[in-house]
């Protein structure tokens, strides 16, 4: 018989279990001010322009959210569903222009303010909100958003259609000349401004980047612990579990009665819609986009960060974006040794495909596997211990 | 069986006729003569050569182990440096220049056999038992290759600047005058499809590898070592790709981009001629080659003459259609569209392809 757990129980065993990735999350919330005061420059910039250490920071790390959010989407096709893509690119792609081209070259919000003037005018003079929100702006954006995420997920879902059938390299065949195909046709196109890409000025003041970094900053740490709880929630349900009996052996999986291509178009649409949110998020830091959305630079990325952090492992994304979005950041200057001069970021590219193939021979579980494995041997190697462990815990 | 082949061949005949009808129509409509269609034809089959020495190791190779290797662009990009190097190094000016391209070309074949032996033995075969990261090891070894040329060679690229007897020399086809190279390089192109079918054919090891194609384990039921076989197979793939950048040097130029389009086409050539499938790779080498030089010269037609919705009798949607995709994508890219456009119609139509079976 099951026995019923109280809240407070429910509270200390979420607690206990999720420590690390709670602490985590309070030192990301705490993050800007620490630096803040560390450094003496303010969290919001100095005199009302972002200027400062803390903004810089927080610039870092919105960088390293757009990426933790890539890397985690990926994760799902690569790590836990067994679906390789090789144009993930493609979907970060359609959502940073799709966002951009329905605000900045359709009219749209035009449209949205002719029709909601009277009520944001209401909202403004009788219920007190301040004077520059501006609701068509705001409504414009998540509804672009929307139709964003949408839509790659719908590019996602025939791309699975038309390909899962097929043994699994046809997808990742697919993908690759499908990104390629959005990389030139996108580099060429007029009504985006081929090359150049272009910029969408019309942006919410209180989600606007360059006049409030710390809400941005909070907008894409939501947004990344969102999709983290999203896929957990899906990869500890049912569903999650026949994904990973899919990703061991599909036919056997086939064989118990599961519509195998049923549950891995889930991961994909859902895959591709999360990579659409980094696209989204990219598209609001920058206000601009270029066809380098879509270069192969944001499928490699992922595909790296996940094998290095840890394939098929909730924190190994993560911890893979982070670590190499931020050495990338740190290490991209020229060190001087004596006489000699390394500019590493120069080479940056080719230490990171080093690094890739020694990972994927030497650590193929990556960081965060490697570990465990250890960590599961250590304690195995000592079973009084873990006998031990056992009796308290 | 035969049946299904007797179809097949008839689809493909009358895709050939399209293309080839489409062309020949074109260059009547455009005035300027035949000349066009003449280019078609020699660049077509260029191109087709350079496809089917890109594609013709992918195939085998991805037949035999489920390998995609991903590379094989790269070690074209390798031949075409290689050659481009050899052949304007001030060391080795003194060879006179038709043997001094010669050795460049053998120069470069031997290299990527050497760096195909490396990749093989040193890198994908610990990855034996996870065959879907030999894939993910062979993307990323494109990319460090691509970053180590880049660190030799510059991101500039290099254009083949010294002439050799072969390029300077003329014939011509339709009334439009060629360089003796390209008929050079299709009649390479012809002699290596034809010799890789006779190994194929009637040679014991070209019966291990058909077999082993069909079916591996059996093969390896048998008694043979099809990993050996494989790693032969490998190393021909690359050696094959890295000639045929070597070769193609002295038209396209030594640059970084060069393989990954071949790559590309050639992907899109082995999913259209049904993968793991000779005979497959080498009409869908020509297939591809051909379609993207009518494409070319169907937007340089539509390009020079402006589209009159009016004129265009009852059809104003398709001078519309036509009139956008001129002005504003530039027709350059409809060409570089062509393989991926013809892949994924395939992928969405055909999946298995022209002459594969289903899987």
């Amino acid at each position: 018989m099951i026995k019923q757990r109280s809240i407070g129980d429910t509270i200390r065993i979420t607690l206990q279990s999720n420590w690390f990735y709670l602490g985590l999350l309070a030192f990301l919330i705490l993050f800007p001010y620490l630096v803040a005061w560390f450094t003496g420059d303010p969290v919001g910039g100095v005199g009302g322009r972002p200027r400062g250490e803390s903004v810089y920071w927080q610039s870092v790390f919105i960088e390293v959210f757009i990426f933790v959010i890539l890397a985690m989407s990926y994760n799902l096709m690569f790590g836990f569903s067994g679906v390789i893509s090789f144009g993930h690119a493609l979907f970060f792609g359609i959502g940073g222009y799709t966002t951009a081209i329905i605000l900045g070259k359709t009219g749209f919000i035009n449209w949205m303010t002719g029709i909601l003037q009277p009520l944001s005018d209401m909202m403004i003079n009788s219920f007190g909100f301040a004077d520059d929100f501006n609701m068509a702006l705001t409504l414009s954006l998540i509804i672009a958003s929307i139709v964003a995420i949408a839509i790659a997920g719908l590019v996602g879902l025939v791309m699975g259609l038309v390909t899962l059938r097929l043994k699994g390299v046809y997808f990742a065949i697919f993908t690759l000349a499908l990104s390629e195909v959005a990389l030139i046709w996108v580099r060429t196109w007029g009504f985006t401004s081929a090359e150049d890409g272009f910029s969408v000025t019309d942006l919410p003041d209180f989600i606007n980047p360059t006049r409030f970094r710390i809400n941005y900053y909070y907008f894409a740490l939501i947004c990344t612990v969102l999709v983290f709880l999203i896929i957990r929630r899906l990869m500890n349900s049912p569903t999650g579990r026949v994904l990973l009996a899919i990703r061991e052996n599909e036919d056997r999986a086939q064989a118990i009665g599961y519509n195998t291509l049923r549950y891995k178009l889930l991961a994909i649409v859902l895959a591709s819609m999360m990579a659409a949110v980094a696209g989204i998020i990219q598209f609001g830091f920058n206000k601009r986009v270029g066809p380098e959305m879509f270069s192969v630079r944001f499928t490699i990325q992922p595909l790296l960060m996940v094998i290095i952090g840890g394939i098929g492992t909730f924190s190994g994304p993560v911890l893979g974006a982070t670590l190499l979005d931020l050495s990338e950041t740190i290490f991209d200057r020229e060190f001087v040794f004596g006489e000699f001069t390394l500019n590493v970021g120069e080479y940056w590219s080719l230490i990171l495909g080093i690094a890739f193939i020694v990972v994927v021979l030497v650590f193929p579980q990556g960081i965060v596997g490697t570990v465990r494995t250890q960590w599961q041997k250590y304690r195995s190697s000592r079973p009084v211990d873990s006998e031990k462990a056992q009796n308290t815990g | 069986m035969n049946n299904e082949f007797q179809r097949t061949m008839i689809i493909v005949g009358i895709i050939f006729v399209a293309l080839l009808g489409t062309s020949f129509g074109v260059a009547m409509a455009s005035g300027n003569g035949i000349g066009t269609f003449g280019i078609v034809i020699v660049a077509g089959l260029f191109n087709a050569m350079l496809l089917f020495l890109v594609a013709a190791g992918l195939s085998i190779v991805f037949g035999l182990m489920d390998v995609l290797n991903l590379a094989q662009g790269a070690y074209f990009t390798i031949g075409a440096y290689v050659a481009w190097q050899f052949h304007h190094a001030p060391m080795f000016a003194g060879i006179p220049a038709d043997l001094r391209f010669v050795l460049g070309v053998l120069l470069a074949t031997v290299i990527g056999a050497i760096l195909g032996i490396i990749l093989e033995r040193g890198l994908l075969q610990p990855l034996y038992e996870r065959p879907i990261f030999q894939i993910v090891l062979t993307f990323g070894v494109g990319i460090v290759i691509g970053e180590i040329l880049k660190a030799i060679w510059g991101t500039a690229g290099k254009q083949w600047i010294e002439p050799f007897g072969l390029q300077q020399g003329l014939f011509v086809v339709f009334g439009q005058q060629f360089s003796i190279y390209r008929l050079f390089v299709i009649v390479i192109g012809f002699i290596l499809i034809i010799a890789i079918a006779l190994l194929l054919r009637y040679t014991r090891i070209g019966i291990i590898i058909r077999a082993g194609v069909e079916d591996s384990e059996m093969v390896e039921a048998l008694g043979i070592n099809v990993r050996f076989v494989f790693t032969g197979v490998f190393t021909l793939g690359c050696a094959v790709a890295t000639f045929g950048g070597a070769v193609a040097a002295p038209f396209l130029g030594a640059g970084l981009g060069v393989g990954q389009g071949f790559l590309l086409g050639a992907i899109a050539v082995i999913v259209l001629g049904g993968l793991g499938s000779y005979e497959g790779t080498a009409i869908g080498s020509v297939l591809v080659g051909l379609a993207g030089q009518v494409v070319i010269q169907v937007t340089n037609y539509a390009n020079s003459i402006n589209i009159d919705p009016e004129t265009f009798g009852g059809g104003s949607f398709l001078a519309g259609l036509l009139n956008y995709s001129t002005d504003v994508v530039g027709m350059s890219v409809w060409s570089s569209l062509t393989p991926m456009i013809l892949l994924i119609l395939v992928l969405l139509l055909r999946p298995s392809g022209l002459f594969g079976k289903e899987r």
